[in-house]
């Protein structure tokens, strides 16, 4: 199991009497895309919190490519390589989209006050790799012609893809994705799944993935792990977890009587 | 759209290194405040309108470091004006004690020349004291967001104003200082505050500061550190997640502007005031945010517009008469400039109506003058005694008008023309003026 770039075991938190998540196990191989999935409230996000030190797992450990993260703040683990997008927007809305992206690169770079304020030629060259690799991960997500636009400005399933874009700057080993489809009309929504599989392949990043949209999730997702009340009830292919009783009930609530698809 | 190119990702870094851009910007520091120093009395520019523009850069200086705090950051400092004091009773100290040490008197037109050399270690060393102050203030705030950080820099403000009147009374011998010198470092004269500070900081050394304050502003917010804190002010959650230390960038922010809020402070005790302890409280630290609150937050030429600005309303407010000398009119030839380019253009873009409004200014504080004359010949009301009424209304109009403050977070040039980066990319990727809509997907 030495090839998994995220290997998280038994995570788990409580907040106050309230268990979020409990022994959450997610793995993730090097070019793995997995799903995370479940009704609303089951604690999908939170357990991306856990992943990226928003909030500290109470139990368990978190590896990163073999390095242990947990208990690093969130900037230590962006640092380490995991990077993510959120369910509810989070962009820096006066920045220019060129700067969100920019700004990102920042994690890799060195950045003395003094350099800046003289404007040395290392400060300097670093400014222009990071302009560039910014523009070229623009282009990749077709927003280059946007790069000067106010983040704010954008329409919605741009914002989304910028997300992603900004994500990626930070040149992550893996990727956290929380519902990139959302609020996507279903061309959009296959535009999307296919970018997610074109970066995956190119960065050879190990993305998971959130998302309520059952036919995104079941098409481009290799393994799918089923959150209920912050429990892991399911994991497995999608074909398998698509007849899950359990996973039924988690989405329908009666016992076994699964109509059509969850 | 989403297809992937298949650039290579190593584009090497095409722009070479050009040192006359790392030297040009301190050299224009140099010649503008020569032009300032030499240029304004030919144009008739009288003492009292000089001194008024001393002190107004000096509030620029602090306008523009508090805008890499309050601006840039996000993190709602207000107690600026104790880190101004800081820098401003160092400098004081060390010119006055430095001269009775070494000359025996203080402001010795023979001594000038070391004078301004140790009015220039002065400011130096208050504004590092003033930084190293920054670091205590930032380190424990950073907990701390929004209204509480305010508090606690409030009361940072207060704290450094009853510590400077309980300080000793002023030594004025040189052979007291000679026997104690360290002793004399700390003996600020209590409540009735420092005086005997020779005016060493002519309209030269006052204006270099304000422009190598603008420049280092203005290239922190354009570099790597600037867009981190830029980010924080925007969203912590995402910056932590991008990767942004948030306490080192706090600190950094803070840090950066009590080293130039000492900077002010420094020069402020050099241009003939007296720095007293109020210099530290709450009201000075307020007028200064209302510069960045109005000039924009995080806009480096707002802030230091509107500080320029604000200052001369206050002494045009407070007697019109001198507006109607010579230089005024060149004012006013300005004004009908901006305006008269500003209609050329039809209005379309939105950088030419910031200018509008701004030429507007000195047409209305000419209107003003010629109404004030009028009033006070045929009413007998003189409107000067209602200057900060005046001044408040005019706030609250901006406030009403231009919520984000005059410029948000742009930059006045960034409104127009091609001389910014983000200009450029407009222009060469061919989407759309400044304003107008996004490029649609």
């Amino acid at each position: 199991m030495s090839d998994l770039l995220l290997n998280a075991r038994g995570m788990g938190i409580a907040f106050g009497g309230l268990k979020a998540v409990q022994d959450l196990t997610v793995q993730v191989p090097a070019g793995g895309l997995h799903g995370l999935i479940g009704p609303n409230g089951a604690g999908k996000t939170t357990a991306f919190n856990l992943l990226t030190g928003v909030y500290r797992s109470q139990t368990g450990s978190i590896e990163l490519d073999g390095r242990r993260v947990d208990g690093l703040r969130p900037h230590e683990i962006a640092r380490a390589g995991m990077s993510r997008t959120f369910q509810n927007i989070r962009l820096f809305g006066e920045l220019s989209v060129l700067d969100n992206v920019r700004l990102a690169c920042h994690v890799r770079g060195r950045h003395s006050i003094l350099e800046t304020v003289l404007r040395l030629p290392g400060f300097v060259a670093q400014e222009a790799a990071m302009r560039d690799r910014a523009m070229e991960l623009l282009e990749v997500f077709g927003l280059e012609s946007m790069a000067g636009e106010q983040a704010k400005g954008l329409p919605y399933g741009d914002q989304r893809r910028l997300e992603i874009c900004r994500a990626l700057a930070t040149e992550p080993r893996v990727l956290l994705l929380d519902e990139p489809a959302a609020g996507m009309n279903p061309s959009e929504k296959q535009a999307l799944a296919r970018t997610i599989r074109e970066i995956r392949d190119r960065f050879g990043l190990a993305i998971l993935l959130i998302e309520h949209d059952m036919s995104l999730v079941m098409e481009i997702c290799e393994k799918i792990t089923v959150l209920d009340h912050g429990c892991p009830i399911a994991f497995g292919e999608p074909s398998m977890i698509q007849n899950d009783p359990k996973v039924c009930e988690a989405y329908l609530g009666q016992p076994a009587v699964a109509e059509g698809e969850p | 759209m989403l297809t992937l190119g298949q650039r290579t990702s190593a584009v090497p870094a095409s722009r070479r290194f050009r040192p006359m851009v790392m030297v040009l910007p301190w050299l224009a520091c140099v010649l503008g405040a020569l032009l300032v120093h030499f240029g304004l009395p030919l144009l008739g520019v009288d003492e009292y309108w000089q001194s008024v523009l001393r002190r107004a850069g000096v509030l620029m200086i602090a306008a523009v470091s508090l805008n890499i705090v309050n601006g840039y950051a996000g993190q709602f400092s207000m107690g600026h004006a104790g880190f101004m004091a800081i820098g401003g009773y160092v400098a004081a100290a060390i010119t006055y004690y430095g001269s009775l040490f070494f000359h025996g008197s203080a402001g010795d037109p023979a001594f000038a020349a070391q004078g301004t050399g140790l009015m220039l270690a002065g400011i130096l060393l208050g504004a590092l004291v003033a930084a190293g102050a920054g670091y205590l203030v930032g380190l424990p705030s950073l907990r701390l967001r929004g209204d509480y950080l305010a508090i606690v820099t409030l009361g940072f403000g207060e704290i450094i104003r009853v510590l400077l009147e309980l300080t000793p009374s002023q030594i004025d011998t040189a052979a007291a200082v000679r026997e104690h010198p360290i002793r004399a470092l700390i003996s600020l004269n209590g409540p009735t505050g420092f005086y005997g500070v020779p005016a060493y900081a002519t309209l030269f050394w006052v204006w270099l500061l304000v422009l190598v304050t603008c420049v280092v502003a203005y290239r922190v917010k354009q570099s790597s550190s600037g867009r981190a804190f830029l980010s924080i002010r925007e969203d912590e959650i995402a910056a932590r997640s991008m990767g942004i230390d948030l306490t080192r960038y706090k600190v950094r922010a803070f840090v950066l502007a009590a080293f130039f809020g000492g900077v002010a402070g420094a020069v402020y005790a050099h241009t003939g005031a007296n720095p007293s302890p109020q210099d530290a409280g709450f009201q000075r630290s307020f007028d200064i945010i209302i510069f960045v609150v109005l000039g924009g937050l995080g806009s480096l030429s707002g802030a230091a517009l509107s500080a320029l600005l604000l200052s001369l309303l206050g002494e045009v407010l407070r007697g019109p008469g001198p507006v109607l000398d010579a230089w005024a009119y060149c004012l006013a030839a300005a004004a009908a400039l901006g305006i008269g380019a500003a209609v050329l253009r039809g209005l379309r873009n939105r950088g030419w109506v910031v200018v509008a409004a701004m030429a507007m200014i000195p047409v209305l504080l000419l209107g003003f003058a010629v109404l004030s004359g009028w009033a006070k010949a045929r009413l007998g009301i003189d409107l000067g005694e209602y200057r900060l009424v005046l001044y408040a209304i005019m706030l609250i109009l901006v406030m009403l008008l231009r919520p984000n403050g005059l410029l948000g977070v742009r930059e006045i040039w960034e409104l127009f023309g091609p001389m910014t980066d983000a200009d450029k990319r407009r222009r060469t990727l061919g989407s759309g003026g400044p304003g107008g809509p996004g490029g649609g997907t």
